[in-house]
């Protein structure tokens, strides 16, 4: 197909197809993830059940944004798509192992034989969850350095490890105020409470560490104008935090008001997270080493799968917001029938 | 070992693994589909029954399809980064079709299929057990696009060492795709056919005889006697198209050194590709040239004539028996159960305890084909474009080695608990059927 756009269009819309995906996946499978991490804070299993009923519709697909995220690196961006995922092997194939185990857990739990298997995939989903949580936030935290060597570099990517997870925790236990209601609901307010804390901390930790590691990066964000322009970023971020803080001491409210308002903070606090992200490695695609138009496929083979993408892309949107009216409200007992 | 072929043993594990559940949800989505519009069409509980059961058989091996389908799009990069390199792009935009026209659209809907039966009028429930089973059979369509094009590329120029695409159309129907594709859909349609029948069969020897178990076994058995036959001739002709584009592994699979007319066709052998030839060969005179020239003096030709670039001989050739043995097992399994239901209504025991043998001949028979064709292309991953050993990326041997100890212990502890639970589900639906109060509740309109 002759291409209709200039290469370096076409990468920068790629790019940006790739980070929607990407970001996509982190608030949705975020959520999946985060209710697997918070599921043995409670001891009952009633309430576990509902735990896992109310992500059970959702996290197939929800997954399929990890992939299409991959997917549009490995097709748009072979030569990156190689470098990271050689260089980040062992934390990809642990990862791997945890997304795995975490969803056939799903199904598992609910229809193994007795309650001594039921606890044990219980405790697969959770310790899955939290590898693949744990794994995903190391990743970031390499990535973040430009795969630096050394063990500042490594203890890092640990600390972005342990931020990531408490971000999908704390976006689980918003998904939960929203989904479920009485006491599990409070016991959700209490989770929110406490990690949102440790999320504005990885958020500071991640803010701090990439201008000093990187010129390129410190002078992006603290010269004039960029300083005045990029002012908002950072202070929308603080005032989210601080309505979600002022928020959540409320909560539940009477007649569960703004139950889903939570989660809308959350999802919030990932899309600035993720602007600065990309603001501070913008055209790179692997850190201080490759651009994305030095990483790109040929114009034509983008362009016939750009042509595709803009068919099914609104008819994957339709359909996705078709299955979240079905399964809206509160979350109730999976039954096949 | 040396990291090449730790990292193809990993990948070959890997998509072993993998392929095991697509098989089963291709053709299982359709069958589903079937027991839908049957009920739909009848109101007789026994579809309703059967499709309960199914439906749990179907959600299990989704999700073990799609987390070992997501480690697959990781391994693509991790193990083969020359595969992208060098063919990136033809192979991106057939794998971005199929993700986006197949990965969402099955999985948004498994959940409406699933969880929706209360909570969506009928037709919207029927119509996403048809789009789940569409979305299983596009996913199929896709790969097999890419695969084929691996095997006989087709509708692309080479600049600076880089394919580039030419012809669109050209790089879809490559000269193998319509065969590959009717023989892998054949072979999901097969392996279900004998889940069913073997399955049903296992719990009806149980006593459990529930009108949604006799349905299953059925389906089971007429899938079976029709669909057996049908693979033996789609499966011949692709074999004809091997012999034109790839005679290489035609050669392999025959064990077949010397190019010569009379070929016979090795029943059995021990082949020794140190010495180029067979040991204990039992052989039909003529057989081979008779079925791939249609003449018993034909010219079949032999390894010898690609000395140092055709594949290892021992595996295509082991795997093509063990392919073609099941095969034919699966003709006379399907045709005799058939034959029984036809004239008596009911099976036999000696036939049941077969088909129960018989549960799940398809995975065997399914791993070995793709073992035939897969080993079958080596040396070359892309034949004529890139070998796999070019295809290799920059991770040390001991890595590759440590994740595919750990993979090697997952696969194989998810594959004892997948049937365990199939079995456990069986045990099961006995008791469920009757459970005072558990009666089937009329569809909502």
């Amino acid at each position: 197909m002759t291409p209709f756009l200039s290469p370096e269009i076409l990468s920068v819309t790629f790019a940006a197809l790739m980070a929607a995906a990407l970001l996509a996946y982190v608030v949705l499978d975020g959520y999946d993830l985060g209710v697997g991490l918070l599921l043995h804070m409670t001891e009952e299993e009633a309430e576990r059940d509902r735990m896992v009923a109310s992500i059970g519709p959702f996290w197939d697909a929800n997954e399929t944004w990890l992939v299409l995220a991959v997917g549009l690196m490995l097709v748009a961006f072979p030569m990156a798509h190689g470098m990271v995922l050689t260089a980040l092997y062992l934390p990809v194939a642990l990862m791997l192992v945890g997304l795995v185990l975490r969803g056939v857990a799903f199904e598992f739990r609910a229809k193994g034989a007795g309650p001594r298997d039921k606890r044990l995939w219980d405790l697969a989903f959770a310790g899955c969850s939290v590898l693949a949580a744990a794994t995903q936030g190391w990743m970031l935290g390499r990535y973040v350095l430009g795969f630096a060597p050394g063990w500042g570099a490594q203890a890092f990517a640990t600390l972005a490890a342990v931020g990531v997870a408490c971000a999908y925790a704390f976006i689980g236990a918003c998904w939960l105020i929203w989904r479920t209601e009485g006491a599990l609901q409070r016991r959700a307010v209490a989770w929110a409470r406490g990690l949102l804390w440790g999320v504005a901390l990885g958020i500071l930790a991640v803010s701090v560490a990439t201008p000093l590691a990187s010129a390129r990066i410190m002078e992006r964000w603290f010269e004039m104008p960029n300083l005045l322009l990029l002012a908002p970023l950072p202070l929308a971020t603080f005032g989210l935090v601080w309505g979600l803080a002022a928020l959540l001491r409320h909560m539940p409210l009477p007649g569960d008001a703004l139950r889903r308002l939570p989660f809308c903070g959350a999802v919030g606090l990932f899309c600035l997270s993720f602007a600065g992200l990309a603001w501070s490695f913008f055209p790179y695609i692997v850190p201080e080493r490759l651009t994305i138009w030095q990483a790109a496929s040929a114009p034509e083979s983008l362009t016939i799968i750009l042509v595709g993408a803009l068919f099914v892309l609104p008819v994957i949107l339709a359909y996705t917001v078709l299955a979240w009216r079905i399964f809206g409200g509160k979350a109730m007992d999976l039954r096949y029938d | 070992m040396e990291a090449l072929t730790l990292a193809r043993i990993q990948f070959a594990a890997n998509i072993s693994f993998h392929i095991l559940f697509p098989t089963v949800t291709i053709a299982l989505g359709w069958v589903l589909l079937f027991f839908k519009l049957r009920f739909n069409a009848t109101r007789d509980e026994r579809w309703m029954d059967a499709y309960r059961f199914w439906v749990k058989v179907f959600a299990l091996s989704f999700a073990l399809g799609v987390v070992s389908g997501i480690t697959m799009s990781f391994q693509f990069g991790t193990n083969w980064p020359g595969f992208m390199e060098r063919v990136g792009n033809i192979a991106g935009p057939l794998l971005a079709y199929e993700i986006l026209t197949a990965f969402f659209l099955e999985a948004t809907f498994l959940g409406i299929m699933l969880f929706g039966f209360r909570r969506v009028p009928g037709w919207l429930h029927t119509l996403a057990t048809f789009l789940v089973a569409f979305g299983t059979t596009m996913s199929a369509f896709w790969i097999l696009v890419l695969n084929s094009w691996m095997h006989t590329p087709a509708g692309f120029e080479m600049r600076d060492g880089v394919a580039h695409a030419t012809d669109w159309w050209a790089i879809v129907f490559t000269p193998s795709m319509p065969y590959r594709l009717a023989h892998m859909l054949i072979a999901s349609g097969l392996t279900v056919a004998f889940l069913l029948a073997g399955m049903s069969a296992w719990r009806w020897l149980r006593g459990d005889r529930g009108p949604g178990v006799a349905a299953a076994l059925r389906t089971g058995v007429v899938m079976a006697a029709v669909l057996a036959p049908t693979q033996l001739v789609v499966g011949d002709l692709h074999g004809l198209n091997t012999l034109e584009h790839q005679p290489a592994k035609v050669a392999a699979m025959e064990g077949n050194w010397e190019t010569r007319p009379g070929v016979p066709l090795v029943l059995f052998a021990i082949p020794d590709e140190a010495a180029r030839e067979n040991r204990f060969e039992v052989a039909i005179p003529y057989g081979a040239s008779l079925i791939l020239k249609h003449d018993p003096q034909g010219v079949v030709p032999g390894l010898n004539d690609f000395r140092g670039e055709h594949p290892p001989v021992a595996p295509v050739f082991y795997a093509f028996r063990v392919m073609v043995g099941i095969g034919m097992l699966m003709i006379g399994f399907g045709l005799a159960s058939a034959f029984f239901l036809w004239r008596r209504g009911e099976l036999p025991h000696l036939l049941l305890h077969g088909l129960v043998a018989m549960t799940f001949a398809g995975w065997v028979a399914t791993l070995a084909g793709w073992y035939v064709t897969e080993i079958g292309r080596q040396p070359w991953l892309v034949t004529g474009v890139l070998t796999t050993a070019d295809a290799i990326g920059p991770v040390p041997a001991g890595s590759i080695g440590f994740t595919l100890a750990m993979y090697l212990v997952v696969y194989a502890g998810l594959l004892v608990a997948y049937v365990a639970t199939l079995y456990r589900l069986a045990r099961k639906g006995r008791v469920a059927e009757h459970v005072p109060g558990n009666a089937p509740v009329p569809q909502p309109a």
